[in-house]
């Protein structure tokens, strides 16, 4: 589904991504985990079009989608989250889900005037869809709230929520653990999986162990920018280079 | 080319003045990372409060001295009430930047209740001009100059070899990092609006000193010359800023002989957003931002 | 006393208009315009050109262009299309490459350019004198000023009503949405590959062209284009007006505007004048920038904020009649209470 070939990114003078090659296999659950710095987010933001690689090239169901820009990649069906959850915080969390959604007719400006029963019809599904989306996650009774107002976890499903009303095709996820009850981990969890079994493909950042085996069919590790080692969550964790660049990478900052 | 070295000259005067203001611009906004609106009033604050403290019959110099301080002031005041909530609450970039138009009505308007909305006067004058080689200066203008170049050169030193200069100089790269490695930012924070006070005082008074009249837009009216001058020089940049000056100030005089001086102003306004589109970052190249 | 009235309604319903464009522009885009007047001054000036014919005396040595006779709607019409156009080079200039403060630099600056150009450059604008003698519309040349002061009203009204339609549209439409997402965060509206650029290009123009309406309903109401008119301070008291009301609920805006821009001003002409002269106009400056902040600090969202707006939330399943309809007619419910004291037991 995915290939990431030789991808390189330096901010300023710092190597960030220093040729990274790793394939994301359809419909499986990939976990990218490294140390602090080790470039997973970068990585991240590059393959959402953020970021244009200054070498090396990103497959995209058999497309390079590197330096496409942010809308055009979102548009082929990869939607992500973000490390720290980015949502409208002013908007009711009802908006941030519909917002979220594909090819709304009522998009362009000419289209809201004159357009308004086509639309009105549309969104009246999305919001159906909306609506089962927050049952979901757990959010109905926040429907009306400005997502500003959310706690951490619930802003991390919320998150999750969104990407999926977006209808992805690959889903980025940068730490959807992070900073979370166990509870609500475990719910997130639950959710990936699921999300799977509908056929989306996941790519995702964790530093979590436990959550990590609950989700991950496989994971790829990354240090100081490049891919460190390949395997099943075990495989990885009996590895000596694997624990070696967690605890002396050359980098502050525990594994949380 | 006689001419053209009088343009230049009149322009070295344009860019001390200017140099001053957009140096205590870039200080603040690379401290504080929001552009200030209300930074032309506190100028013109500076010159009207020099001239209260002139007219109550204190000597010239003292009186900028005066006005320094006031404004010194104002600034600190303008970030306890104002800013410093609005940056704790996270607000962003453009609530504060209305905010600074609004201070800018506030001061603006305060100098028209207290002083009048006519033109005033300093009791000094500027002196005969004499030639200096191809230029033609004023004893004002030289002093002008003087007093510029030893401000800003003190300013170099302070930042250079003062802790508080590293601990400035640190907030401004990053001062959520400064925050970490113990740095007191919000004293910073006072202290650059202390600062980029004084030094906008120093130059409104320069400017009503040169253009031989003071009015309550004074400032304002220079204001975007001095967002030229910054924007020329990366915003931010505190050394950048002084090259700005230079430029702007020089190519503002040279296009009044050559051109027309009513267009001075539209020129200006124009470098702004030439320089805005094509190099964001300033005309200086750009430095990485991490080792 | 009952001119004082007319007239405050005309002029109310000017500002209205002002007031619903740029609250499209930043309310909804996110877009800081420090010089929405440059456009309503352009559409006053194209109103007053295509409606002034030759100079009516030779000699009277106003300059200008186009010197068309056009009748009134069709000027009116132009005045916005141009400004619309003036709007869409400036937008597409800048928007793409800028952040949003300096983009606010940059809307300063082309106003104070074309400011000067328009004080200094005589043969096409007449220099600062401005314009004089631009003809009234409708009877106005024969009715008393009281009559023509409500029919002009009653123009503006009609323009307004359709301003508000349009902005309504699209508030309450998908594209109001993307629009409002834009507004919070331009990465996530990005990420979701909605179309960030075009969506506040298309919001920018809207808004210039219903600056450019109101000033040449302004230019046929006053019958005289003065370029003092224009100062850049007037569009920071717009846009001052328009943060106090509310950004993004266009009642706000108009609530804004009409109190800060228009009675505090009529107010002000009506007092007598006293201290150094310019006491009263400053007094009234230092209160907005006063009422401004406190705004910005107490009440961030403004004094009425979007949330207030009856459709913002909008029911389950519901489209957009129903929207409105059904679960929230009459007064939006007010939620009591901080949002961060309730509702936390769910995680
Ligand atoms: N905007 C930036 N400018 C400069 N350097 C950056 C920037 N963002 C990240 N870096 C640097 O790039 C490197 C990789 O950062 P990145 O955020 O991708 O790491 P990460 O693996 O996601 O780490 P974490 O686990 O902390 O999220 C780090 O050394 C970081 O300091
Ligand atoms: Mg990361």
């Amino acid at each position: 589904m995915l290939q990431i070939q030789e991808v390189e990114f330096a901010y300023g003078g710092s190597q960030a991504v220093a040729g990274c090659t790793f394939d994301v296999p359809d419909r499986k659950v990939t976990g990218l985990i490294g140390p602090n710095g080790a470039g997973k987010s970068t990585l991240m933001e590059i393959i959402a079009g953020g970021l244009t690689p200054s070498s090396g090239r990103i497959v995209f169901d058999g497309t390079e989608i590197q330096g496409l820009g942010r809308i055009r990649v979102a548009r082929l069906g990869i939607i992500r989250t973000f490390q720290t959850p980015r949502e409208l915080t002013r908007l009711p969390v009802m908006e941030n889900l519909v917002f979220a959604a594909p090819n709304q007719i009522g998009e362009g400006p000419l289209q809201s005037l004159f357009r308004r029963s086509r639309w009105a019809a549309q969104e009246r599904e999305l919001r159906l869809k909306a609506e089962s989306l927050l049952e979901w996650v757990g959010l109905t009774k926040l429907r009306e709230e400005p997502a500003g107002s959310l706690s951490g976890g619930q802003r991390r499903l919320l998150e999750i929520a969104r990407a999926m009303m977006a209808e992805p095709k690959l889903l980025l996820l940068d730490e959807p653990s992070a900073g979370v009850f166990p509870a609500v981990r475990k719910l997130i969890a639950e959710r990936i999986r699921e999300m799977v079994e509908r056929g989306i493909t996941v790519l995702v950042v964790a530093h979590n162990m436990a959550f990590l085996s609950d989700v991950a069919d496989d994971v790829v590790v990354m240090a100081q920018g490049k891919v460190l080692r390949r395997g099943t969550l075990s495989e990885v964790r009996a590895d000596e280079s694997v624990v070696a660049a967690y605890l002396g990478g050359g980098h502050v900052g525990g594994t949380s | 080319m006689n001419l053209l070295a009088e343009a230049v000259g009149f322009g070295l005067v344009d860019a001390a003045v200017i140099a001053l203001a957009a140096v205590g611009l870039s200080l603040q906004v690379s401290v504080t990372n929001f552009i200030n609106f209300a930074y032309g009033d506190f100028m013109s604050f500076g010159a009207y409060v020099t001239y209260a403290a002139n007219a109550a019959g204190l000597n010239f110099f003292p009186s900028v001295a005066v006005g320094a301080a006031g404004t010194g002031l104002l600034g600190v005041i303008s970030n306890w009430v104002v800013f410093r909530p609005l940056m704790r609450r996270k607000s962003r970039t453009l609530i504060l930047l209305i905010c600074t138009v609004g201070l800018s009505f506030i001061v603006q308007n305060a100098i028209v209740m207290i002083w009048g909305p006519n033109a005033e006067h300093y009791s000094v004058t500027v002196g005969n001009a004499l030639h200096l080689g191809p230029f033609l200066f004023t004893p004002g203008d030289l002093i002008l100059i003087g007093v510029a170049f030893t401000l800003l050169l003190a300013l170099h030193l302070f930042m250079q070899n003062t802790k508080f200069g590293t601990a400035l100089r640190a907030t401004s790269n990053n001062d959520d990092l400064a925050q970490a490695c113990g740095i007191d930012t919000g004293r910073v924070v006072m202290w650059t609006w202390a600062i980029s006070g004084m030094l906008c005082a120093v130059a409104g008074v320069g400017l009503a000193l040169e253009t031989n009249s003071l009015r309550p837009t004074t400032g304002f009216n220079e204001l975007f010359v001095v967002f030229g001058a910054i924007i020329l020089g990366g915003i931010g940049r505190v050394y950048g800023a002084m090259l700005g000056a230079l430029v702007i100030g020089i190519l503002t005089e040279v296009s009044a002989m050559f051109i027309s001086p009513v267009y001075s102003g539209a020129l200006a306004f124009t470098v702004v957003i030439v320089v805005l589109l094509l190099r964001p970052q300033g005309l200086l190249p750009s430095r990485g931002r991490s080792a | 006393m009952l001119y004082f009235i007319a007239d405050l309604l005309a002029l109310g319903a000017i500002n209205a208009i002002m007031a619903v464009g740029l609250n499209l522009q930043y309310g909804q885009a996110g877009i800081l315009n420090f010089t929405y007047y440059t456009f309503v001054a352009i559409g006053a000036y194209i109103g007053a050109v295509t409606t002034m014919g030759h100079p009516p005396v030779p000699a009277s040595e106003e300059t200008f262009i186009l010197q068309w006779n056009l009748p009134w709607p069709v000027a009116l019409v132009l005045a916005g299309a141009v400004a619309g156009v003036l709007g869409l080079f400036m937008v597409l200039v800048v928007i793409r490459r800028l952040r949003s403060d300096y983009l606010a630099i940059v809307t300063v600056s082309l106003g104070f350019i074309v400011w000067d150009l328009i004080t200094n450059y005589v043969p096409l604008f007449n220099g600062a004198n401005g314009l004089f003698n631009v003809p009234y519309i409708l009877n106005g040349a024969t009715a008393s000023e009281i009559t023509y002061t409500l029919e002009v009203f009653g123009v503006a009204m009609v323009v307004l009503a359709v301003c508000v339609w349009v902005v309504r549209s699209i508030f309450r439409s998908p594209y109001g949405r993307v629009l409002r997402a834009i507004r919070e965060d331009e990465v996530v509206a990005a990420s979701f590959g909605k179309a960030t650029t075009s969506s506040r290009v298309w919001a920018f123009v809207l808004g210039c062209v219903m600056a450019g309406l109101a000033g040449a309903l302004l230019v046929f109401y006053v019958n005289a284009w003065n370029p003092q008119g224009f100062l850049a301070e007037e569009s920071f008291i717009l846009m001052a007006a328009i943060v106090i009301g509310g950004p993004g609920n266009y009642w706000g805006a108009v609530l804004g505007t009409f109190v800060f821009v228009e009675l505090l001003s009529e107010i002000e002409r009506y007092l007598p004048n006293f201290g150094n002269g310019a006491l009263v106009g400053a007094g009234r400056a230092v209160l907005i920038g006063i009422v401004l902040i406190v705004v910005i600090r107490f009440r961030p969202d403004g004094l009425i904020p979007e949330r207030w707006l009856r459709w913002y939330r909008v029911p389950a399943g519901g489209g957009q009649g129903g929207a409105a309809g059904s679960q929230s007619r009459g007064e939006p419910r007010r939620r009591l209470g901080w949002p961060w004291l309730g509702q936390r037991s769910e995680i």
